[in-house]
């Protein structure tokens, strides 16, 4: 329909777009804060000062004012506006705002192209992965030693929330973000995602999010763990404020990206791709993005609580007035359970795909592989109080939830089953994503055995809260998601920048992060065994070596990760060109050109079989 | 396309590796637990250590078999040359490897939470008839304890007393934040919460002193909200008890 358009006249350059032509992230950060400026002027002199609340409450509606603000000034709110005074967009309009022939000053703008969302994505991610590994890094260094020696407590105990919420946030969209939007849609044979705009909305919110989550630690006043268990958020200061509101941003960010990538997959797969004939990495992607929406709303309802705890004096997670902190623990854990798989789940399913290629043989078991992603998530809605089993909440409760907690561990099984399966008698090309990706092998069943000891209660009743349960889940995150990431990355970054992934520098960050990981993660298991137990700033001399060995360690993996960095961002332009398909794999997005053309297929493919017969051409009309 | 007998190796360096990994593995899993966890005072630690090593043995075969199997594969079926690997013959599905390997992890899965299960039912009974009742308050950043002293009387300590042999019920609350109230050499901890009571019970079965540590993030002094505790002969503690200054 609006390919007539087009005949009638011709397109004619610096037309269409309106407004959206004078918007881009700075215009956004001055909107921001402006928007917050106004809405703290605002607030600050027409609430009453002498109230308990007022300076949470302005620092409330200062946040707002900062996104609605963000949101006006990238230009998240023209369409919108323009669609309630009766002024659709022309096809010229949207074009502008696909970023058509605009270089790369698309990337700092509203642009709905979901190639170009996916290399913001990127950025966004190493973004975050690099300020929560800074904070990581004043972590360890503070805690080289026994004693209090580099940053006061008060700031440790800020860098502690603030790092864990960092990274959380990064490794939810490490690869979800990216590859879910540059590379799914294509896979599917779609034009673009289901509703571009909504694509740019989940972007543009997430920095809007993380710029108020990083503004706390101007701020400061942070006195909890990233859980922020009331009641101790009680005795926090405006901090935790943005804090909340940063995740209740950033729950709506992942909530448009989440109905997008569904509806994509489920709206506009190409004729012929039928869901069996999916590349594998498709399924990962609406089985995390349907687990995010069961679990995020948790997310929101526990932090929209708590802003109305702390700015209206309601009390349901405050003990006097008759709510209690087992209720924020109980909301909080329904969310943070489903969202480590919600993390995982696309990792898994971007090295199911890698292990296909790379061995050039098909995804063993393809439904085993959904079925265990399917079991995986489905399950984890039901292990929340594994997390309280030593709160004293429900004590009855800790046999049931031992039982769901343990079946986790036969889905998780499934997924060495199909790696193992693939990879075997696999005529293994030993690039930089394989050597990621038997990385994540190794790490990853020592995340799993290590947490079928805490599932136990006999046995979590001894390790939990105690640094055996940092390493533990840093064995899933850092050890297997953040390598499953960089696999990923390594194997799509040809598809984006149409060059390799240096494999010297990428091999040199490997072994860096291998090594490191297992020197931070052992010795950690180690402390935590011993007695030592989480949040510490300090600790006495019995765990003195083993936390020293953690923090080199530590630094290791610091420095992988700098390699890492710097070879992504000195091969987007100087890396080896890599041709389109440098992997010779099946799949759609390996077939357009590279960097793809703005709507990906000139003429929409017809799929008659799955993308895992190597050596044999793909059926195409 | 490469033959398929050209990746047929023999599997027997597979199955040899896969065994000494696993000696390696059951080996580690005897010893480190007792190594590396504090020495255990009571029943409940000796539990909570027999069931890592019970589930450290189990799960040994299961890495040791991922890691040979990664490893074989490495060394056997790695592409070697430049080129771009011919493709591998397919094998798509293998009803019998998804059965077995299900059905290896469903009886592991059950056999951990029969022990399991089993574990914390031995845990939660054996309350005996005459247990010491011990009050354990936890404010920003001080443990305290409160007994029953002789003759209605209340005692209270900032270091934890007990007697050996007899079991003590801890009811344990807060006055501000919520704390962890952990005995690493007991094997238990439990949350105090303010405005609310919760329960652990174990008996202390060796003689000396332990450690009382905070395992809930408690805010600025969290890693010092620690004290010491003292496993005395039950005459002994009955003398340091009748000693204590009495509190209404």
């Amino acid at each position: 329909m609006t390919t007539t358009l087009e005949h009638k006249a011709p397109v004619i350059k610096h037309e269409g777009g309106g407004l959206a032509r004078h918007q881009n992230f700075l215009t956004a950060m001055i909107g921001g804060i402006a928007g917050a400026f106004i809405a703290w002027a605002i607030a600050h002199h027409l609430l009453d000062q002498n109230v308990r609340t007022t300076s949470d409450a302005v620092a409330v509606l200062t946040g707002c004012g900062w996104i609605v603000g963000f949101w006006f000034g990238i230009g998240a709110l023209n369409a919108p506006f323009a669609w309630l005074v009766g002024k659709d967009q022309t096809r010229k309009d949207q074009l502008y705002y696909a970023g058509e022939d605009q270089g790369t000053k698309r990337y700092w703008k509203y642009c709905t192209d979901h190639k170009v969302v996916g290399v913001q994505y990127i950025v966004m991610t190493m973004v975050l992965l690099g300020a929560g590994g800074i904070l990581a890094m004043a972590i360890r260094t503070e805690l080289i030693v026994p004693g209090n020696h580099f940053v006061n407590q008060q700031v440790y105990n800020g860098f502690i929330a603030v790092h864990g919420m960092l990274m959380i946030l990064a490794l939810i969209v490490a690869v979800a973000g990216p590859w879910g939007n540059f590379v799914v849609p294509i896979m599917c044979g779609a034009k673009d995602m289901a509703f571009p705009r909504l694509n740019a909305l989940s972007l543009w919110t997430l920095v809007a999010a993380a710029g108020l989550l990083l503004t706390t630690l101007a701020v400061g006043s942070l006195t909890m763990g990233w859980v922020v268990l009331a009641p101790i958020t009680d005795q926090a200061g405006v901090g935790m404020d943005f804090f909340a509101l940063a995740i209740l941003v950033f729950t709506v960010s992942t909530t448009v990206a989440g109905v997008n990538t569904i509806c994509t997959v489920f709206t506009m797969r190409t004729k012929g791709m039928t869901l069996e004939r999916l590349p594998i990495m498709v399924w990962g992607a609406i089985i995390a993005a349907a687990l995010g929406l069961y679990a995020f709303p948790y997310f929101s309802l526990v932090e929209a609580l708590q802003i109305l705890d702390r700015t209206f004096s309601t009390s349901f997670f405050v003990g006097t007035g008759g709510g209690t902190g087992w209720l924020q623990a109980n909301l909080f854990w329904l969310m943070g359970h489903p969202e480590v798989y919600v993390i995982l789940i696309p990792a898994v399913a971007a090295l199911f795909e890698i292990s296909a290629v790379m061995a050039r043989k098909p995804v063993f078991s393809y439904r085993t592989a959904i079925a265990g992603m399917v079991g995986l998530a489905g399950l984890s809605i039901l292990v929340w109080a594994h997390h309280m089993f030593t709160t004293g909440w429900a004590p009855t409760l800790g046999g049931p939830f031992m039982v769901t907690t343990e079946l986790i561990s036969i889905p998780t099984g499934l997924f060495f089953l199909v790696l193992i399966g693939t990879l075997w008698r696999g005529n293994i090309w030993m690039k930089l994503p394989t050597v990621w990706m038997f990385g994540f092998i190794a790490n990853f069943i020592i995340a799993g055995i290590t947490g079928i000891y805490l599932s136990d209660i006999p046995i979590d009743n001894q390790l939990h809260g105690t640094m055996f349960v940092t390493a533990h889940f840093h064995y899933v995150f850092v050890g297997s998601v953040l390598f499953g990431a960089i696999a990923a990355l390594a194997f799509w970054y040809p598809k984006v920048t149409g060059r390799f992934l240096d494999e010297k520098l990428g091999r040199i960050a490997f072994w860096l992060a291998f090594i490191g990981v297992q020197v931070t993660f052992m010795s950690m298991f180690v402390s935590g065994l011993r007695g030592m137990p989480r949040r510490y700033s300090s600790y006495s001399f019995i765990f003195e070596h083993t936390n020293f060995i953690t923090t080199i360690g530590a630094y290791m993996i610091m420095a992988g990760m700098l390699v890492l960095g710097g070879a992504v961002i000195y091969c987007w332009n100087h890396g080896e060109p890599s041709g389109s398909n440098p992997w010779h794999a099946n799949s759609l997005e390996w077939l357009v050109s590279t960097p793809p053309p703005l709507e990906n297929f000139d003429v929409l493919p017809v799929i008659t079989e799955d993308p895992y017969n190597f050596g044999k051409e793909l059926v195409r009309s | 396309m490469t033959s398929s007998n050209e990746n047929k190796k023999s599997l027997k360096s597979f199955y040899v590796l896969w065994a000494i990994l696993t000696v390696f593995g059951v080996v580690v899993s005897l010893y480190a637990p007792g190594y590396l966890m504090p020495k255990s005072m009571s029943s409940s630690m000796h539990l909570s250590i027999l069931t890592m090593v019970v589930f450290s043995v189990s799960a040994a075969p299961v890495a040791a078999g991922v890691y040979a199997a990664t490893l074989y594969i490495m060394r056997n079926w790695a592409h070697k040359g430049d080129g771009v690997p011919a493709a591998a013959p397919a094998i798509r599905e293998s009803a019998k490897t998804v059965v077995t390997w299900t059905l290896t992890s469903v009886i592991l899965t059950v056999f951990l939470l029969i022990w399991g299960l089993g574990a914390l039912a031995v845990d939660n009974s054996g309350a005996s008839s005459n247990p010491l009742v011990v009050n354990v308050t936890g404010q920003q950043w001080v443990w305290s304890f409160q007994y029953a002293g002789p003759n209605g009387t209340k005692v209270e300590s900032n270091d934890l007393y007990l007697p050996e042999g007899r079991e003590v019920v801890f009811h344990i609350t807060s006055l501000d934040v919520t704390h962890g109230f952990w005995l690493p050499q007991m094997g238990v901890q439990v949350d105090a919460n303010e405005g609310t009571f919760t329960e652990i019970h174990t008996t202390p079965n060796k003689l000396g002193t332990f450690d009382v540590r905070c395992t809930q993030f408690c805010g600025l002094n969290h890693a010092f909200m620690v004290t010491q505790g003292h496993v005395l002969t039950p005459s002994a503690f009955t003398t340091w008890l009748n000693a204590q200054p009495a509190r209404s």
